[in-house]
């Protein structure tokens, strides 16, 4: 028996145009005192990443496609990653081949690391009501005459869209390259590249600019709702105030939601106009009736997709409000002082009421990578026997 | 522990009136709020917060009775007492508040599309319907000062000097009772003679009084500004069995606050400062524990012009304080003083553009239920001048029309789930609660531990750490690294649904791993898992409603253990739920207590209760899987009974089982022994009271029957620990590497910072002496409120308020954005172990010392500790006033060169310090030449350079020359070329200053310690501040060292022989390479230092590039490029050598090209 493991020290979460990096162990298990003990041969091992898309049937209409065979003759030394994976493959790395004709003797283990850039052009990791797109690093290993055995890493890819093409280096000279120098630049450039993303996602997060939104509805004016960005980051919180107390009419209740908005591209639509598929992810629900002012922060879940578009689906996401509010406006009783008579005044027992909801677009962007690794639900390590 | 959150909500009152609420009183369960006006008493709810109700008085009886002042509820909710100017005590009716009536239902129009927008809106986000009815009043004939609630009376005091008892049935009537303050004796403390009526009493009457349960007896603050302690005699309060105690040398006393927990009297001063004082048990007398004070150093301008404290409110939970003075302002401290906020300073004080701001003047306040809330109702002038804010943006146009009351602010709270719950689980996690979502810490620090524990376990097995596991250092820098640098939260939104029946959380709790969590509120309770993200509640509605969680709950495994009473058995239960199960009383295991729990706990395999008779309970829990389905078996193991300890169940703040021993009678023990429950630690209202395993029995007994035993092992007398305890940490796991960090107890002290009870181990495993103490008491401060120990890390975790300004921005014309900052909480981290190194050294107790940090060296930030240490003790001796006859820092300097990072923890640290205290630093470590030198020796040349810096500013240039060029040797050897580019620029900035020489480094005999600042020179040379330019210009380095910088002639020829000398170096080393036929190295150094190598060769193609041995060559540069050895045809055996001598010159020749 081999006993194969693989692990991300970094965690299982990437940003696209990063560097994967994953550890292969393989290790004969076997004490070399057991009497049983002998060695152990690997004919080849090779990794690769690819993503996964499977649509649902009766949502999504794909233009039919040649059935790829999916069956693998056990003599066969392809290593063909989305074999007995659900969907179809998208895209996928060039597999690389860890080594060929591998010995271990008991007790033995041998470590390969595998560095891979995380494909920049590809959908970022989603599950979807319609639509999934599903990140993983298969290593796949074969012992002489025996069928390849898949061991598999999923993943979780982010995407930030609109990232900046490396500047080109402006300050080195265009001289031929000398062989002494060593190649520390191009690890270097790679390294930037997280740095890059990471920096324009703070540019374009941190930016504050206040919208301000009078809330109507047919009978007058209900508060008013101020936003201070409309861009998020994944884990951060999204804030917002109210101010019912110039409002004519009296609210009730409101509720705040993030919700994310998932459309199949036209095309591709099972139905004609179909619905979008609305999945929330947090709500803030405030009761306001005597408040002046209130605000709601919503946090923005780590383990959520940032917006996206494919030429098959698009993720939006928005914040989804509904407002209870009194049918009349209602002028507030005013207590005069010196009365003769006590008064008690109570409150209505019953308002007659009215609701209404309104959306606002939102955006909501990946984050620090290492940040999103905390609360994934993979681990990053991965094992099997073989 | 509690943190500010968000912005202040802000209530209006539907009613438009002249008169503003001026005082707040909440009933006992803080579910309704009476807010009084001139002439107007009104009941709000808290969730929603709605007005219920208006009582306006009419003009003819606001005439007679004078404006309302105070009030008060009577414990059960049914009646409120309000005070008025003129001495009446008026007393309402509160009718209705059990009926199913509800206000402000909503009525959705028909056929609308969707009818509610909550399922269930009509039970849980309804105001119930309350109604006012004014029953007879009472004249007490002179003005009122202070009202207090008792189980069945009133109790008021007056203006003339008496203490009222009054009857809430039949007020006024029956059971009336006067009694004047002068017949009470008054002393120092209750043993000395019951002297006669105090005559200084005369005229004087109480001015503010809170009744403590706990105590049994009244804090008073007199009108003359004394405080006082009145106990009475007896169960009920008659006028000649009070007894009275003072406290000593105060005279400015304003307002009173108790806290029932910690048997805690709070008085608030003119002075600004909170007096906090604890009755000592012997003697009955007042003693001051702490004061509660803003210091000087954090909040220079307002500390002592904050005026008179105004008012003290504890929060239900009577873990932290609220003080405002008459200046305005929230300042919140917890229990023993740490301070939490304050609205005095930073952002809640100034303007982002930083104009000040008016502090929010204060004229009452109270605590929501279970203190997610402050309502605070802001004085009179306060929200006058708001007003006008608001009408300057927003044109009023009837401005004497009477406005509205918009005066109340809610101030938004999240609490640390130590508070009300402290379990264990929940001291080694991070977990806060909101009224509506936990917050928990991103990542898992037992992660780390478990690859930190494979490194540990692997590395001796195996010899071969190449082919081990993803090289775990790095991993775990890595881990712990982000752990640290994060200040992220994962947020958890509690299911709506449970949360809108339930409301107010009570008690959370998480699991060991961080992964499952648990809320209950006020009936049932609801769990979270982290894997699913989905949270379970009771698929039964009647069984949720029918149990109440009384005792906490915590996680055993993967079980919820909850200690609840069952109101259809009407029985106290402990039950366990199966979290992978349906949440159901199916799959629950049930056991029946007989008394009321107060406190729950878990360790290993136990459950550790205690119940309101003061006895604690241990029960073991087992899984079975026998059955189909795994079941729990719990058993009782042992009832310890505590009232004779205890004088009161509600004073016990947390209970623990630990394996924490002090080890009298019996010798170290092997670790495994260590984690067995030895000993209860009980907190009793802040006394750490700890029980011990009885083992003074015949210890033959241990090894006949040791199941039965351990149940049976009765336990020792208590002893008291420590005083002023807020938390306590201990842990059961074991690390035989970490013993003094995990088998020590720390504790939290509040404005004491933290203590640690470590474990002294004797040296080399001897039989210790009885005399010498096992453990020692260390305090040390932080700079943070410790929320978690993570021990084998040796890390305190906690959070901090910080604050956002949102006033700056455009358009934003809401007041509140503009007048408070928005509060978020942010997660920090502290490590300790210098303080802990450093008072160990100071005790003398260096070897401990030396255990403890070398079970911590392969922490990362290890080196930072050590720095830190040598840092802390040097400030402290170089800048001190006074000799210090016995010095820390040789002791400490000696310790650290224990560990291979001496030098450069002293290098680092000197860096850090300012010149001034380095000639004090090199006295007490060596001189930095020596220090130098053995960094060369050492192979460590980063920390070599680092030595230059120092020595470049203590010793004449030609010193640090000579010292220099020996490292630019050194690195030229071993291919530092980032180093080697430092140390060229390093040379030349030598050659180019001036040439006056500064003395030379005292010698360690010269006890020169002050008078630093004559060694001072206004040149420095930072390699950090260079290494950036020098990075980037690698190739042209070849120009500056032709371009002369310096203007001046003597200048230029300074320069210049600086960029021989150092060109002279370059050429030696070239030769050198070359003469070792070491052709690989030489082209890097070529490359990375810009050497011009063409015509360096040309110009000695006839001396060093000749080769002699070409052979020996040949080899060589096969070697050096990792190229093959041609492989011989066979038929060409005998081929001539004078092929190879070809070859090898071609190969030369090309490579000397480059």
């Amino acid at each position: 028996m081999i006993e194969v493991v693989a692990s991300m020290a970094r965690g299982p979460v990437f940003l696209a145009g990063e560097l994967l990096e994953c550890l292969i162990t393989f290790t004969n298990p076997m004490s070399h005192l057991s009497t049983s003990a002998s060695s152990e041969m690997l004919a080849w091992a090779s990794a690769q990443i690819h993503c996964q898309f499977h649509a649902s049937e009766n949502r999504v209409a794909l233009p039919a496609q040649g059935n790829k065979q999916d069956v693998q003759a056990d003599s066969d030394t392809v290593l063909i990653p989305s074999r007995g994976e659900r969907g179809q493959c998208v895209l996928d790395t060039p597999p690389k081949i860890l080594f060929c004709d591998l010995r271990l003797d008991p007790g033995e283990s041998k470590t390969y690391s595998y560095s891979e850039l995380v494909p920049v052009d590809g959908p970022p990791s989603f599950r979807g009501q319609a639509v999934k797109y599903v990140y993983k690093l298969t290593i796949g290993c074969q012992r002489v005459n025996s069928p390849i055995k898949l061991l598999r890493v999923p993943l979780r890819v982010l995407v930030l869209q609109g990232m900046p093409e490396p500047p080109f280096p402006q300050n080195e000279e265009v001289s031929p390259s000398n062989p002494f120098l060593e190649e520390e630049e191009a690890s270097r450039r790679d390294a930037t590249a997280l740095e890059r993303a990471l920096d324009m996602l703070m540019v374009t997060t941190s930016r504050r600019c206040p919208h301000m939104f009078n809330i109507t509805n047919t009978r007058g004016k209900v508060a008013k709702f101020c936003i201070f960005k409309t861009v998020y980051r994944l884990g951060e919180d999204i804030v917002g105030t109210f101010n019912f107390s110039e409002g004519d009419i009296p609210c009730l209740q409101y509720s705040v939601s993030l919700q994310s908005e998932e459309e199949i591209q036209q095309q591709y639509q099972r139905r004609p106009g179909q619905a979008i598929s609305v999945s929330g992810h947090g709500r803030h629900v405030e009761s306001c009736l005597h408040t002046a002012s209130s605000h709601f922060s919503l946090p923005v879940p780590l383990n959520v997709t940032p917006g996206f578009s494919t030429d098959i689906v698009t993720l939006r996401w928005r914040l989804h409000f509904e407002f209870v509010t009194a049918c009349e406006p209602m002028e507030p009783p005013t207590v005069l002082q010196n009365q003769s008579e006590v008064t008690v005044w109570a409150g209505a027992e019953h308002v007659d009421v009215d609701t209404f909801s309104w959306n606002l677009p939102v955006k909501v962007l990946p984050t620090n990578p290492a940040l999103a690794s905390y609360v994934s639900q993979f681990i990053g390590t991965n094992s099997i026997n073989i | 522990m509690y943190f500010l959150t968000g912005w202040p909500r802000r209530l209006l009152c539907p009613l438009r009136s002249a008169e503003e609420p001026f005082h707040i009183q909440p009933s006992s369960q803080r579910f309704y709020f009476a807010l009084l006006s001139e002439t107007q008493l009104s009941i709000w709810f808290s969730r929603p917060s709605v007005l219920i109700v208006s009582y306006i008085e009419s003009a003819k009886a606001a005439a007679q009775f004078g404006f309302y002042q105070k009030a008060e509820w009577k414990p059960d909710d049914s009646m409120v007492a309000v005070a008025t100017a003129n001495g009446y005590i008026l007393l309402f009716d509160v009718l209705g508040g059990g009926e199913e009536k509800y206000l402000y239902e909503p009525v959705y129009p028909k056929g609308s599309p969707r009818v509610k927008v909550t399922p269930g809106y009509k039970e849980e986000q309804c105001a119930p319907a309350l109604s006012l009815e004014m029953k007879k009043p009472v004249d007490l004939e002179a003005p009122i000062t202070s009202l207090q609630t008792l189980q069945e009376d009133l109790l008021v005091c007056t203006a003339d000097g008496y203490l009222h008892v009054l009857h809430w049935d039949g007020l006024g009537s029956n059971g009336r009772k006067a009694i004047c303050l002068t017949t009470i004796p008054f002393s120092l403390d209750l043993q000395s003679a019951r002297g006669g009526p105090s005559l200084d009493l005369e005229g004087v009457y109480i001015r503010s009084m809170e009744y403590c349960l706990t105590l049994d007896g009244f804090a008073v603050v007199l009108s003359d500004g004394r405080l006082g302690f009145i106990t009475p005699l007896s169960s009920s309060i008659t006028a000649d069995q009070l007894q009275g105690v003072w406290a000593a040398d105060v005279m400015d006393g304003t307002c009173v606050a108790v806290n029932n927990k910690y048997r805690l009297m709070t008085f608030g001063c003119a002075s600004g400062s909170v007096l906090v004082y604890m009755i000592d048990t012997t003697t009955g007398s007042m003693q001051l524990s702490h004061k509660l004070e803003l210091t000087p150093k954090h909040y220079p301008d307002i500390y002592n012009k904050t005026g008179a404290v105004k008012l003290i409110c504890w929060s239900p939970d009577y873990s932290v304080v609220m003080v405002t003075w008459e200046c305005g302002g929230l300042s919140l401290w917890s229990v023993f003083g740490a301070h939490l906020i304050c609205t005095l300073g930073e952002d809640f004080a100034h303007h982002s553009d930083g104009t000040k701001k008016d502090p929010l003047k204060i004229s009452s306040m109270s605590w929501g239920a279970e203190g997610y809330h402050l309502w605070v109702i802001p004085s009179r002038q306060e929200r006058r001048k708001q007003e006008e804010n608001e009408e300057q943006d927003v044109e009023m146009i009837s401005p004497p029309h009477p406005s509205l009351q918009t005066g109340i602010l809610q101030f938004h709270f999240i609490k640390s789930a130590l508070t009300v719950n402290p379990c264990t689980s929940n001291q080694e996690q991070v977990l806060l609660h909101g009224e509506d979502r936990l917050y928990l810490t991103c990542g898992d620090p037992r992660q780390i531990h478990s690859t930190s524990d494979v490194h540990t376990n692997l590395h001796p097995q195996d010899g071969s750490p190449m082919h081990h596991p993803p090289n775990p250092d790095s991993s775990l820098s890595q881990g712990l690294s982000t752990l640290l640098g994060h200040k992220h939260w994962h947020v958890v939104q509690i299911h709506s649904t449970y949360l809108e029946s339930n409301w107010p959380i009570r008690f959370a709790a998480i699991d060991t791993a961080g992964q499952c969590m648990a809320v209950a509120g006020r009936r049932g309770f609801a769990h979270y898992s982290l894997f699913t993200r989905k949270w379970k509640l009771f698929g039964n509605i009647t069984q949720e409603q029918n149990m109440t969680v009384t005792g906490g709950l915590a996680w055993w495994k993967d079980l919820v253990v909850v200690a609840c009473y069952n109101f259809t058995d009407q029985q106290e239960q402990l039950r366990l739920y199966q979290r992978s199960s349906n949440l159901d009383n199916a799959f629950a295991s049930v056991t029946k207590l007989h008394s009321d729990t107060l406190l729950l706990n878990v360790f290993k395999d136990m459950v550790i209760l205690f119940r309101a008779d003061c006895s604690i309970c241990l029960y073991s829990i087992e899984r079975r899987n026998d059955g189909p389905t795994p079941s729990v078996s719990v058993e009782l193991l042992q009832e310890v009974s505590m009232s004779r300890y205890i004088p009161h169940p509600a004073l016990v703040v947390s209970v623990t089982l630990t394996s924490v021993r002090t080890e009298t009678g019996i010798s170290l023990k092997a670790p495994q022994q260590a984690c067995m429950a030895e000993s209860i630690m009980l907190n009793l209202a802040g006394q750490l009271i700890m029980l011990q395993r009885d083992r003074s029995g015949p210890q033959v007994r241990d090894k006949e029957t040791p199941a039965v035993n351990k149940k049976l092992l009765p336990f020792c007398p208590p002893v008291v620990l420590a005083q002023c305890v807020e938390n306590v940490w201990t842990t059961c796991r074991s690390n035989k590497k970490k013993r003094h960090l995990l088998e020590a107890l720390w504790l939290s002290c509040g404005e004491a910072g933290m203590k640690v009870w470590l474990p002294l181990f004797p040296r080399d495993h001897r039989k210790p002496h009885s005399f010498l103490s096992r453990r020692i008491m260390l305090p040390f401060h932080i700079n943070i409120y410790p929320l978690a120990v993570l021990f084998e890390d040796a890390l305190v975790l906690g959070a901090t308020n910080e604050t956002v300004l949102y006033d700056g921005l455009q358009g934003s014309s809401e007041p509140l954005v503009a007048l408070f900052p928005y509060c978020t909480v942010e997660r920090t981290s502290q490590i300790y172990l210098h303080h802990i190194l450093r008072q160990l050294l100071v005790r003398n107790l260096g070897e401990q010392a030396l255990m403890l940090a070398q079970s911590c060296a392969t922490l990362p930030y290890f080196p930072h500790v050590l720095e830190l240490m040598v840092h802390v003790v040097l400030e402290e001796e170089a800048t001190s006033r006074e000799p210090i006859p016995d010095p820390l820092l040789p002791t400490v300097a000696k310790f650290i060169t224990e560990f291979p990072l001496f030098l450069q923890t002293i290098v680092h640290c000197a860096r850090k310090t300012e010149y001034a205290l380095w000639n004090y630093l090199f006295a007490a470590v060596g001189n930095p030449k020596d220090l130098f030198e053995e960094c060369l020796m050492a192979q460590d040349l980063d920390t070599a350079a680092s030595y230059l810096i120092i020595l470049q500013n203590m010793e004449v240039p030609a010193v640090s020359r000579q010292h220099a060029t020996l490292l630019f040797n050194t690195a030229l050897e071993q291919g530092k070329w980032d180093l080697c580019r430092h140390m060229i620029r390093f040379l030349k900035a030598i050659g180019s200053g001036e040439m006056e020489s500064p003395p030379p480094t005292p010698s360690t005999q010269e006890p020169s310690s002050t008078g630093g600042f004559e060694f001072f020179r206004n040149r420095s040379i930072s390699l950090s501040q260079s290494a950036d330019s020098i990075s980037t210009g690698k190739f042209n380095l070849q120009k500056t060292f032709s371009m002369p910088s310096g203007s001046s002639a003597k200048g230029r020829d300074v320069e210049c022989a600086e960029n021989m000398y150092i060109d002279m170096m370059l050429w030696r080393h070239a030769r050198h390479l070359l003469e070792q036929v070491r052709l690989r190295d030489l082209g890097c150094f070529s490359a990375q230092l810009g050497f011009e190598l063409i015509g360096w060769l040309c110009r000695e193609r006839n001396r060093v590039a000749r080769v002699d041995d070409f052979v020996s060559a040949l080899k060589k540069l096969h070697k050096d490029f990792l190229w093959p050895f041609p492989v011989i045809p066979v038929g060409s055996l005998s081929s001539p050598l004078k092929n190879g001598r070809c070859r090898s010159g071609e190969q030369t020749g090309n490579l000397a090209g480059f």
